[in-house]
């Protein structure tokens, strides 16, 4: 037998390479893009996930709606059907990851692969039921474990901000040096690129994906093989796909080199024990292959169907799981009484139907010109880990900008002009005068008046009496709050020179979203709620 | 030439210039302040500059210029929050004009830089004439020695200090603790660290800084003032249009002329009254050599 290996295939291979490379770059390009253009309004950043029918499908269930830029997914879906699970192997950008860390580790042979044994590909299949059962009961989980919401949320909030501290150091060693031009320009590139490094959960975000991403020593495209839910979904939609593959048994050696390289456990040897819904065509199988028996004809009508090897008896049980873990992610005081410091971004729908949309991806974190915007751990119960909330101590929502709201791939923060975002309150702020300079120390301040961006200021400064340690009396001007003009932006908080623990501070009552989170009676009754 | 003539020559030079001390010196005969009003920003600016004797007089050739404007908050030129963009752009040229080397513009804003940079027009315009704009940068942060009353050292932007010249490009604005806000309190743009604990003692943190950086020339930029809702403004009607452009060397003259835009009398800023009991500059603008034009 003559040992040739495919030129046709490692052709096809390299091409796939560059198309995974250039969807890459774009996908990061994108996301570097995501910050303040320099005029009010972005383009669609936030386009990578319309394509995303995962999304588009457990928002939609969850919501009860359809929104109108999934119907990019569509694309996505019909090439599915065509072509087989091409999305994951020559597009996806998480996949693309997966796969050079994998070939990463299999040069440094620190990932030896073996013969796969067992049916754990079926594992991904269970998490989908697990989460589509969930969005029935309006509880949307996708946003954990999304590929694209994966990936995005763990470059804004971990490997963005750990790069650029690496960076930073970097211009510090410069500095050093005394090679003060070529950093002067390095941080006036940095600053350019506005990239919002001060995430609460940065370490645990990050160091999550970089774990997921060390699943690839265990076995290559870990992720892909066995958790990913978007690849569970584009794998029962690419059973009746015109790509199957077909070994010449007269060239093959049955030296199983391809059911050991396969990315996906596809298990291409034997031919019939080959299943289209695992392969990605990556064409590794065939551009491998020592005596090119492998290839991949397009034939119009496909021999036989190969299910989705799943044991009903696990479907079922997943399914369960997924029912009873409704309550259990529901479980939250939230529902006794409202969180303070639960403050969404402007425009969020009301907070039940912001959950259904959610999906956590981080878009609007990284849209925030000031880091404000930050994932939550628990103040929007188990069901709201990772959603955005704005914390005042780190960042406030600036007033003549709408880009989360633009940003938002699912509506669930409804897009907003300029104009309708000012006057959306967000929470109110409230001074703390035990702590409040003028209040305590008699000494001037007026910070927070200063940077109240409302015209006429929602912070009024007022002459007041206030007793010093010796008795005597002083009447400095003191903040007072017109919770009629505040919009709860958080600005008097984050720039209050009382540095530890800020003497003004909003909390998410008086929110425009909310009907019953209000704090004055007149406010609801001007709205057309149930009161 | 004889000798006898040379020495006659220098004998009549000699009186001439005892008599006359001020014929070579051209300082003496320009102005204290420029005030001039006009339709056109880049053209008051422009008539300001050179009846003061020319942008020659502060700025030679080689020269590093750090102009500073007010880019402290996320508004627009109508909103009249930061100074005017083409004021500045107006400078930029002049300077780079007259030979300098490289102009520079940096404050440090209130609000996220490239918002303040770009909404206020300024990066745009100051790009357009030639200068680098520049976004305060964290690693030329210095403790500096300031040597006032109050403030001892604080952290500065080195780019200020290590300038051939400043150029202080304040706009006049109201302000709820110091009254108005113009161009000794622009300084505070200057610096890093937590300036907003300067507001404890602004007063004498807006003279120590004004003593500190010594700009060779104050362009107060009132085209348009803030007159309501200071120092940030937000409707349009808190801004007016005013029309008008002071300059002058003396900092304090300056800011004391821009209270007269708001019917206030410098003697009435503490600010301005304490900086000229110091000497820092005057403040009763009778004492002062004002040329007044309109264009």
């Amino acid at each position: 037998m003559k040992k040739e290996r495919s030129k046709k295939y490692r052709l096809i291979q390299g091409l796939r390479i560059l198309i995974q490379t250039v969807f890459f770059i774009l996908f990061f390009h994108l996301l570097l893009g995501t910050h303040f253009p320099g005029e009010d309004y972005i383009g669609r950043v936030e386009i990578f996930f319309h394509f995303d029918p995962l999304l588009a499908l457990t928002t939609s269930i969850a919501s009860r709606a359809f929104f109108a830029s999934f119907a990019l997914a569509a694309i996505t879906v019909v090439l599915t059907f065509v072509l087989g699970r091409v999305a994951c192997g020559w597009v996806c950008p998480l996949g693309s990851i997966h796969q050079a860390f994998s070939f990463l580790f299999k040069k440094t042979k620190l990932l030896r692969p073996k013969r796969p044994k067992g049916n754990q590909t079926a594992w991904k299949y269970y998490i989908l039921g697990f989460i589509l059962v969930g969005t029935l009961f309006s509880l949307n989980l996708v946003g954990i474990l999304d590929p694209l919401s994966l990936l995005y949320r763990s470059f804004v909030t971990g490997i963005l901000p750990a790069a650029n501290y690496g960076f930073s150091a970097l211009l510090g060693i410069l500095y050093k040096v005394h090679l003060f031009s070529l950093g002067d320009s390095l941080v006036q590139f940095r600053e350019n690129l506005a990239v919002n490094s001060t995430f609460l959960q940065g370490f645990f975000i990050g160091t999550l994906f970089v774990g997921i991403l060390l699943l690839n020593l265990y076995r290559e495209r870990f992720w892909c093989r066995y958790l990913c839910p978007l690849g569970a979904l584009l794998g029962l939609m690419s059973r009746w796909n015109v790509i199957k593959l077909k070994i010449d048994p007269k060239k093959c050696i049955e030296c199983h080199l391809c059911n050991i390289h396969c990315e996906t456990q596809a298990n291409p040897f034997p031919e019939e024990g080959w299943k289209s819904s695992e392969c990605v065509y990556c064409f590794t199988c065939s551009s491998i292959c020592p005596t090119n028996a492998m290839a991949f004809p397009i034939k119009s009508q496909p021999e036989e169907i190969k299910k989705v090897d799943l044991s009903r008896r696990k479907l079922i049980f997943t399914s369960l799981m997924g029912l009873f873990a409704v309550p259990f992610f529901r479980l939250s005081p939230s529902t006794k009484r409202a969180s303070p410091k639960l403050i969404r971004p402007p425009g969020a729908l009301p907070e039940e139907q912001f959950l259904q949309k959610c999906v956590k991806c981080s878009e609007c974190m990284k849209a925030c010109p000031t880091n404000g915007l930050q994932p939550a751990l628990s103040e929007a119960g188990p069901e709201g880990i990772w959603t955005p909330i704005l914390v005042p101590e780190i960042g406030h929502c600036e007033y003549y900008c709408s880009l989360c709201s633009q940003v938002c791939p699912t509506g669930a923060i409804q897009e907003l002009a300029i104009e309708e975002k000012t006057k959306v309150k967000i929470g109110l702020a409230w001074v703390n005068k035990n702590r409040c300079i003028p209040y305590d120390l008699g000494t001037p301040c007026i910070v927070c008046e200063e940077h109240c961006p409302t015209s006429p200021k929602a912070i009024k400064l007022v002459k007041t009496e206030v007793k010093l340690p010796d008795g005597t009396i002083k009447t400095p001007l003191a903040p007072v709050i017109d919770t009629e003009l505040c919009i709860g932006c958080g600005i008097c908080e984050n720039k209050c020179p009382v540095v530890d623990k800020p003497a003004i501070y909003v909390t998410s009552v008086g929110e425009s979203r909310s009907e019953r989170n209000q704090l004055l009676l007149d406010l609801i009754k001007e709205k057309s709620g149930p009161y | 030439m004889k000798r006898r003539e040379f020495i006659k020559d220098v004998a009549v030079g000699s009186i001439i210039l005892k008599f006359q001390p001020n014929l070579f010196a051209q300082d003496n005969t320009s102005p204290d302040l420029a005030w001039i009003q006009g339709e056109s920003p880049a053209q008051i600016t422009k008539e300001a500059i050179s009846a003061l004797g020319g942008i020659q007089r502060f700025i030679s050739r080689g020269d590093v210029v750090v102009v500073k404007p007010n880019i402290g908050w996320d508004r627009v030129p109508n909103q009249a929050a930061c100074t005017n963009p083409q004021v500045v752009k107006t400078i930029i040229e002049l300077c780079l004009g007259a030979g300098a080397k490289e102009v520079k513009i940096i404050d440090n804003p209130c609000n996220p830089a490239n918002r303040t940079y770009a909404r206020s027009g300024i990066a745009d315009a100051a790009k357009e004439a030639g200068a680098k704009v520049l976004f305060p940068n964290p690693h030329r942060l210095k403790k500096m020695p300031l040597n006032g009353e109050w403030l001892k050292e604080w952290e500065v932007y080195t780019d200020f200090v290590e300038a051939d010249k400043i150029i202080n490009v304040p706009i006049a604005k109201t302000h709820s603790l110091c009254r108005l806000t113009m161009g000794m309190k622009n300084w505070l743009g200057a610096l890093g660290g937590n300036r907003n604990q300067l507001h404890q003692k602004l007063d004498q943190a807006m003279i120590d800084l004004a003593a500190f950086f010594k700009p060779c020339l104050s362009v107060m930029d009132g085209y348009r003032i803030l007159i309501r809702n200071g120092p940030q403004g937000g409707r349009l009607s808190d801004a007016k249009l005013f029309k008008t452009v002071v300059a002058g060397v003396d900092y304090v003259a300056v800011d004391a002329a821009g209270a007269t835009f708001f019917d206030i009398q410098p003697q009435d800023l503490p600010y301005l009254q304490i900086a000229h009991q110091k000497g820092l500059g005057e403040i009763n603008l009778e004492k002062l050599k004002i040329e007044k034009r309109t264009v």
